[in-house]
């Protein structure tokens, strides 16, 4: 038996099984795997949105007007001042200013427009032969300084996935190769051509997490790539790992079950059960961040869809506008319908084409007519059950498609509206053509909004019964000097709970934050070697 | 309409609800000409005239709920309620008898309820327990053409003349001569043949092949046997189509053969007559996978089939053996669809990361959703 096998046994609870629930849709990955992975195409302009990832917000660190260099710095983070953005290659800054970003509905963001010089000249950056004589922290922060974030589509940031692996003890290390989603072949494409560069990069990945064990999981009906991966692995710790195809294998939570037979706990995360998830991408440009010196500044994108003549994967550089891709594959006006970012399941539809290519776009779509028909009318829920039977979480979406309708909160929360991973399998095969997700969003949004207000109404309540309190201590004070001390704050208080406002809470929670914030700038300091003095908040 | 949809999936499978109810017609189509062949063209007469009812009460119902007529019709659903409804009730009956019978199936049991996907019931078996109560007498005599008593003129159900005595009983103000209901006899005298005496016999097929018989000889009793295997070979194509899921019709023929092997006494008291005959001799087939299998009325969750399948399978033989009525399928089924919300609430499956089905309000977290391809 095989070492990873072994561990992943030793893992177990149960024997291992492929997920529950899944679909089998046509992929259509055939056709952008016929080229090769194409070189990275410089556009005249880049557009370079500021706010990549989520609700963080980032500053520019050049003006309009600047030259910059290849993979300078051109924008760090609001709050924790790290590097997340760099000049893909060298130009000069045309303007900091609102441009649409990619979106469902027209949305403008605040970018950085970069006109190119066409000499591609790059910033002195170091190589390293050997990445093993750091320490995890100095890998942590290489791969913190390259502006890496997770390149599967989560956007989360790939140093706070490996630094809360410092806390909790790392079992296991997994490389996500799955692409589960239709079309998509990002990964597959990347593994094909540069496997030993993933695995290079998984191993400092390792090294970075502290990981005992690291398996690359890959689907098995990607022959070329599991050759590659195969030749390339002879000398390496890392085990390779082939599960069937099936859809959303490739989702962190399945995926785990699918190689562990464990489960992450509802409302936890995977590091909380010791395994951390890396996607392939990332993988590779972490080895292009740590041994070549290369921050992120393009990713691998697959142009898929009916409407283009010659769809294949691009290394495309980020803030590539998208039309300029499609226009390289031979973009057909007439049978082009919408455009998709992301995978058929679990995409957006773009509002417009003029948009760049973001650190998680892993698919552009061009959709024609044939493969992706017009929204059919939504027929009445027969209950038949198709859905329950394909959904990996084990839910029940017909039940929950009936409680979203009416509103009924408390018993989505007892269906478990909250675990629904949003992967869309439910409304791929329902027959009544319900846009299930979309209600599901809206429900959880709403169920949001509700816990929202619960909180402020409940601290609003405490506030006012804490006034209330005062008001009237300090009258009975007024009157009767000997009393005061008589009255506890308890007896008025609310009983259910202890107050959220109380001074003496607030004064020490302000002291321990004064003490964190102050290791912390110490550490920082010290880590930085006293450069950069630009502290936290 | 035209457009293409705004949220995600945007791929999706052809399978539509309109083509699922097509093939539960279909599955129909095997015991529906079996049972033509026997019994005569009352049979079809009764699917066709229920159609065309259920139709025009169909789109009456969705003009009063001001929907869209032609989208709503195409959904088949009641196409499939009328088949049902029709194949139940017993040939012969005048024609103000199904038209009220699929009135309130369509208008009562569906409609009222909020129409397709809202009704509790299970609308067919409503319409037939409605008339049930309301005309026991006619709903309990099965008319087959009286050629069948001749002894001279070949049994011929499905002749020329079979086919006008149809008509003419379903439309009494056809024939230009008052009729002389004594004309018509009661062929079988009883919705399915499952009366204390027929239970207590032995297979008809068999006997009919052990004793050289044509097994397909009209004048033989093997009709209902021959009926039920229709339904069962119906039942099987819609299996394999995966309309229905294997759990009820496993779950109701399991038990009513465990229920009816345990009362069974060879040779003892009739009454409860053989396993084979309560799987075969009756409208059980036609039960556990067309009635039985409605997924709009009937329990949701994998387990919660189980044990609706099982209740069903229990009232279903209790009825039979213990009950006062002869057709025990529309009452089991109807027994079975008042406890399904209660079944779907208690028995679901277990949801990842949780250690059950059923989450209290403190299980709120979901943790980092929307993670693909993390």
């Amino acid at each position: 038996m095989r070492f990873a096998e072994k561990i992943i046994e030793s893992l177990c609870v149960s024997t291992r099984q492929p997920i529950p629930g899944g679909i089998k849709p046509p992929d259509y990955k055939q056709e952008t795997l016929r080229s090769r992975l194409m070189p990275t195409p410089i556009p005249e302009e880049l557009i370079l949105p500021l706010a990549q990832h989520g609700n963080s917000r980032s500053r520019p660190l050049v003006k309009p007007g600047d030259k910059v260099l290849k993979y300078q710095a051109i924008a760090c983070s609001d709050v924790t001042g790290i590097v997340d953005l760099h000049a893909p290659t060298s130009g000069i800054v045309l303007a900091i200013e609102n441009f649409p970003i990619p979106s469902p509905v027209d949305k403008e963001s605040k970018c950085i427009l970069l006109k190119k010089d066409g000499l591609d000249a790059e910033i002195d950056h170091n190589t390293l032969a050997n990445y093993r004589s750091l320490s995890y922290l100095e890998l942590i922060k290489l791969i913190e300084q390259a502006g890496i974030f997770g390149l599967g589509g989560a956007e989360y940031p790939s140093r706070l996935k490996l630094k809360s692996g410092k806390n909790k003890k790392i079992k296991l290390l997994i490389i996500n190769a799955v692409e589960c989603e239709p079309y998509i072949t990002a990964d597959e494409a990347l593994l094909r051509e540069k496997a030993q560069f993933v695995v290079q990069g998984a191993e400092i990945l390792q090294a970075a997490c502290m990981a005992e064990h690291c398996v690359i999981v890959i689907e098995s009906n990607k022959a070329d790539a599991i050759k590659a991966l195969e030749q390339t692995q002879l000398n390496s710790s890392i085990e390779l790992f082939k599960i069937a195809a099936k859809y959303p294998t490739g989702s962190e939570k399945q995926l785990i079950q699918a190689v562990t037979s464990k489960e992450v706990p509802s409302g936890k995360y995977p590091t909380d059960i010791g395994i951390l998830m890396h996607n392939a991408g990332t993988a590779y440009a972490v080895y292009q961040a740590v041994i070549e010196g290369k921050p992120c500044i393009s990713r691998i994108t697959t142009l898929a869809g009916g409407s283009l003549k010659t769809p294949k994967n691009f290394e495309a550089l980020i803030g590539t506008p998208i039309d300029y891709l499609l226009n390289l594959c031979g973009l057909n006006q007439q049978t082009h319908t919408m455009t998709l970012m992301g995978g058929p399941l679990m995409g957006v539809k773009l509002a417009r084409t003029d948009v760049p290519i973001l650190k998680t776009t892993n698919c552009i779509i061009a959709a024609s007519e044939d493969k992706f028909p017009p929204a059919s009318i939504e027929l009445a829920c027969i209950r038949c059950g198709f859905c329950a039977d394909v959904c990996p979480a084990s839910l029940l979406p017909q039940q929950l498609y009936l409680y979203a309708k009416c509103q009924n909160f408390s018993e989505l929360i007892s269906h478990g509206l909250n675990d629904c991973i949003e992967c869309g399998a439910c409304a791929y095969v329902c027959p009544s053509n319900i846009p299930l997700i979309q209600y599901y969003r809206a429900s959880k949004d709403e169920l949001a909004s509700q816990l929202e207000n619960k909180i402020s109404s409940e601290q609003w309540k405490q506030r006012f019964q804490h006034h209330q309190y005062r008001v009237k201590k300090d009258k009975e004070a007024r009157r009767d000097p000997k009393r005061r001390e008589t009255i506890k704050p308890t007896e008025l208080t609310l009983k259910i709970s202890p107050p959220i406002f109380s001074r003496e809470a607030a004064k020490k929670e302000i002291a321990a934050a004064v003490v964190r914030v102050r290791k912390r700038k110490a550490q920082f300091i010290a880590s930085s070697g006293g450069e950069n003095t630009e502290t936290d908040k | 309409m035209t457009s293409s949809p705004q949220s995600p999936p945007f791929q999706r499978t052809r399978r539509s609800t309109n083509n699922i109810m097509l093939q539960v017609v279909a599955g129909c189509i095997p015991g529906i000409s079996i049972a033509t062949w026997y019994f005569g063209y009352g049979v079809l007469l009764n699917v066709l005239l229920s159609i065309v009812f259920a139709l025009c009460f169909e789109a009456l119902a969705i003009s009063l709920r001001s929907r869209h007529i032609q989208t709503t019709l195409a959904d088949n659903s009641a196409l499939v309620t009328a088949v049902l409804f029709g194949l139940t009730i017993p040939p012969g009956l005048p024609w103000w008898l199904l038209f009220l019978g699929i009135g309130f199936a369509i208008l009562i049991a569906k409609h009222i309820y909020g129409g397709l996907g809202q009704n509790p019931f299970n609308p067919a078996m409503c319409g037939y327990l409605f008339l049930l109560l309301s005309f026991p007498s006619a709903m309990t005599s099965w008319h087959i053409p009286n050629d069948a008593l001749s002894s001279v003129q070949e049994f011929a159900p499905t002749s020329l003349s079979g086919l006008q005595q149809s008509l003419h009983l379903t439309f009494p103000f056809l024939s230009h001569n008052t009729l002389n209901p004594i004309e018509f006899v009661d062929g079988l005298a009883m919705a399915t043949p499952l009366i204390e005496s027929k239970m207590a016999g032995t297979s008809k097929l068999l006997t009919a092949w052990q004793t050289d018989q044509s097994l397909f000889a009209r004048s033989s009793e093997t009709a209902w046997e021959l009926v039920n295997i229709g339904y069962f070979l119906g039942g099987a194509f819609l299996l394999f189509q995966r309309v229905i899921s294997w759990h009820i019709p496993v779950a109701i023929i399991t038990t009513v053969m465990t229920i009816s092997i345990l009362f069974y006494s060879p040779g003892g008291y009739a009454i409860y007559g053989t396993p084979y005959l309560h799987l075969f001799g009756s409208a059980t087939m036609i039960g556990a996978f067309f009635i039985a299998t409605d997924p709009v009325s009937a329990a949701t969750t994998n387990k919660g089939k189980l044990v609706y399948g099982v209740i069903i399978g229990l009232s279903i033989y209790g009825v039979r053996a213990w009950g006062s009525y002869l057709d025990s399928i529309a009452i089991a089924v109807l027994l079975g669809n008042f406890l399904a919300p209660l079944l779907d609430h208690f028995l679901r499956p277990r949801i990842y990361g949780h250690k059950k089905g059923v989450l209290g309000p403190s299980d709120m977290g979901g943790g980092s959703n929307k993670v693909i391809d993390s």
